[in-house]
């Protein structure tokens, strides 16, 4: 069952980052990329991670690929990359994907330090009781941050009253 | 009791933030005065509660706030400088229209951010003070929202701000992996242990002094400074040229001094912020030299002023590094609100040949800028020569003698480039017809009290070296 899962998911995965490389549209891209994130969180769920998935889901296909939409409708970027660019991104896409394989191989191989070193599992329950015992201080300064960062946003572009 | 008393300067600042935010939101007063007397009040309230815990002490959350003397005598400082902020810009912002109610809200939040940084051995904390303080300044650099420098300003130092913040956070992560624990002293004692002298720990560490290192504005990564010293509001660069410097030499003393103590790290970081502190002093001395506008010019002095704060990290001098920043703190407050007084209505004065004569036509601006330019300078009997002279004799007790060299050659070069605002302003005919209006009673409260403290701090330093020998006692290393 597990493994039929894990297949569906993976070849929706790989299916929509293909698609998002492929399509002509930003736009679809981007929803191509919510739609592989939200296969990765469900990976991740497989893996024993909840926490990991729900965080994968709503910060990833939720926070930040909606910021990345907005960006792509307000910008309306018209042409793709300039062709005499394209072929040095190609390179560099290569080198990055080698670069990636020499690294999936070595952690293949379990031979970086520290990798294959697993903790106990961690459910959002002890996150919790982290969040609110050990790290109370850091966890409601946060809002302190959060509250600058609002302020601070709507001081620089509101209007002016008359 | 201890754990709400240790976070009620805190809250005093943070609660004062927000009802003046809902004030300026809801009640929208026309002039913004009452808000920044608020803003004055928390402050002072802020600074009654530090008082109350003086060599007492409090923490909360295990040890995560922790009010020891170090921290509330950064938190007086930060209270001075935020309080001076607030006086200079009470005209300013009206006069530059950009009135906005805002402002003594954000400053207040910035304030909250120093005291968080200051008041926590945890880096996590740290770092969520330190994003605290730099969120709310890139709002209150950008705050001149008609002018084109003001939003330069802002852009700049959010990018260059974000992309320190990154490194920063790499460098915890890092040394986390190498210690363990975010704990400061925990941090330390993974470099002296055995196996200390591992590479993660050092990456780690190498990092976050970068991170630091661009929000304190040290040599190779300072080239956002003048640009935005010069296009943010004037109250606001002074606020910057003192807060967020004072905030991060305590985190950064904190960090490396303990770390520096051991004899085989002195080795790598000690060389490594050796050079930087060399090229700081050297490299924003040499550039202050060409510039023509006067904020600018205070930028570049104020780069220099760091590479003579991490000498005295690197000597392991707290009571140095602290007295010249209290002394700093009055001098670069008088500076800029004489820079403040040069204005009138939607104008600025800020280039150098708009000094000439100055000193004739206003005698009473002109001296009190003489006066805090000279020390500036570093010129006995003010406080700005007995500062440079505790850095650089600790230093020389430490066997840092070239680097006191390069001081003193930085010192030597910044006296040509103060004196010669003083040569200008009361030796050269005015270029053009400067009309001042100079009805600003705060600006000049505050160059007064910068005045005092200036000549206090270099004539009679006893009682404030013993404050701060306590402070530092307090310092668990």
């Amino acid at each position: 069952m597990v493994i039929i899962v894990f297949f569906a998911l993976a070849v929706i995965c790989t299916g929509a980052v293909l698609g998002m490389i492929f399509s002509r549209n930003q736009a679809t891209s981007a929803l191509l990329l919510v739609l592989a994130f939200a296969a990765l969180g469900g990976l991740f769920g497989l893996l024993g991670a909840p926490f990991l998935a729900v965080v994968q889901v709503i910060i990833y296909a939720g926070a930040i690929m909606v910021l990345f939409i907005f960006v792509i409708m307000m910008i309306n970027m018209g042409q793709g990359i300039a062709p005499e660019k394209k072929k040095g991104i190609i390179v560099l896409a290569c080198a990055m994907a080698i670069v990636l394989l020499i690294e999936l191989v070595f952690a293949g191989r379990g031979s970086l330090p520290g990798a294959g070193v697993t903790g106990p599992g961690v459910t959002p329950t002890d996150l919790g009781r982290l969040l609110f015992t050990t790290y109370a201080y850091p966890f409601e300064l946060t809002s302190v941050l959060i509250l600058a960062a609002l302020v601070g946003a709507i001081a620089l572009v509101k209007k002016r009253e008359p | 009791m201890s754990a709400y008393a240790a976070l009620v300067p805190l809250l005093i600042i943070v609660g004062g933030a927000i009802f003046i935010l809902l004030l300026e939101a809801f009640w929208k007063p026309a002039s913004k005065t009452p808000l920044a007397a608020l803003a004055l009040l928390a402050a002072a309230g802020c600074g009654a509660a530090c008082a109350r815990l003086w060599s007492r002490g409090a923490s909360a959350f295990g040890g995560m706030l922790r009010l020891d003397d170090l921290a509330l005598a950064f938190t007086v400082i930060f209270l001075v400088a935020v309080a001076f902020t607030i006086l200079i810009a009470l005209k300013y912002l009206p006069r530059q229209n950009a009135d906005f109610g805002e402002f003594y809200g954000l400053l207040l939040l910035a304030l909250s951010g120093l005291m968080v940084m200051v008041s926590s051995p945890n880096l996590i904390v740290v770092l969520l003070g330190l994003e605290i303080l730099s969120v709310s300044s890139y709002a209150l650099a950008g705050l001149k929202r008609d002018d084109d420098r003001a939003t330069e300003a802002a852009i700049k130092y959010f990018l260059m701000g974000s992309f320190a913040s990154a490194f920063l956070i790499f460098g915890l992560a890092l040394l986390y992996g190498a210690a363990r624990s975010l704990e400061m002293p925990a941090v330390a004692a993974s470099f002296a242990g055995p196996s200390g002298d591992s590479l993660l720990g050092l990456a780690g560490l190498v990092l976050v002094i970068i991170g630091f290192g661009f929000k304190i504005a040290l040599v190779p990564f300072h080239m956002w400074t003048p640009d935005v010293y010069q296009g943010a509001p004037t109250p606001v660069t002074a606020f910057f040229a003192v807060g967020p410097k004072a905030a991060g030499f305590a985190v950064l003393f904190k960090l490396v001094a303990p770390v520096g103590d051991q004899a085989f790290r002195s080795a790598k970081i000690q060389v490594v912020l050796g050079i930087v502190a060399g090229l700081t002093m050297l490299v924003a001395s040499l550039t202050a030299l060409r510039q023509k506008n006067i904020k600018r010019l205070l930028a570049y002095s104020g780069i220099a002023n760091a590479g003579y704060l991490l000498v005295a990290v690197l000597s392991g001098d707290g009571v140095g590094l602290m007295f010249f920043l209290a002394v700093y703190l009055f001098m670069s407050f008088g500076a800029f609100g004489a820079l403040i007084a040069m204005s009138r209505a939607g104008e600025e004065f800020h280039d150098l040949d708009d000094f000439a004569g100055i000193g004739a036509k206003y005698p009473w601006l002109g001296a009190l800028f003489a006066v805090f330019l000279i020390s500036l300078a570093g010129f006995p009997p003010l406080g700005g020569f007995l500062a440079k002279y505790y850095i650089f004799a600790a230093a020389v007790h430490k066997g840092l003698t070239p680097l006191v060299l390069i001081g003193l050659l930085a010192s030597l070069i910044s006296a040509y480039y103060y004196l010669r605002i003083v040569v200008f302003m009361y030796m050269r005919e005015p270029v053009r017809n400067i009309e001042l209006d100079l009805d600003v009673p705060a600006v000049y409260l505050v160059l007064f009290l910068c005045l005092y403290g200036v000549l206090q701090l270099g004539l009679f330093p006893g009682r404030i070296l013993v404050f701060l020998k306590q402070a530092l006692a307090s310092l668990v290393l």
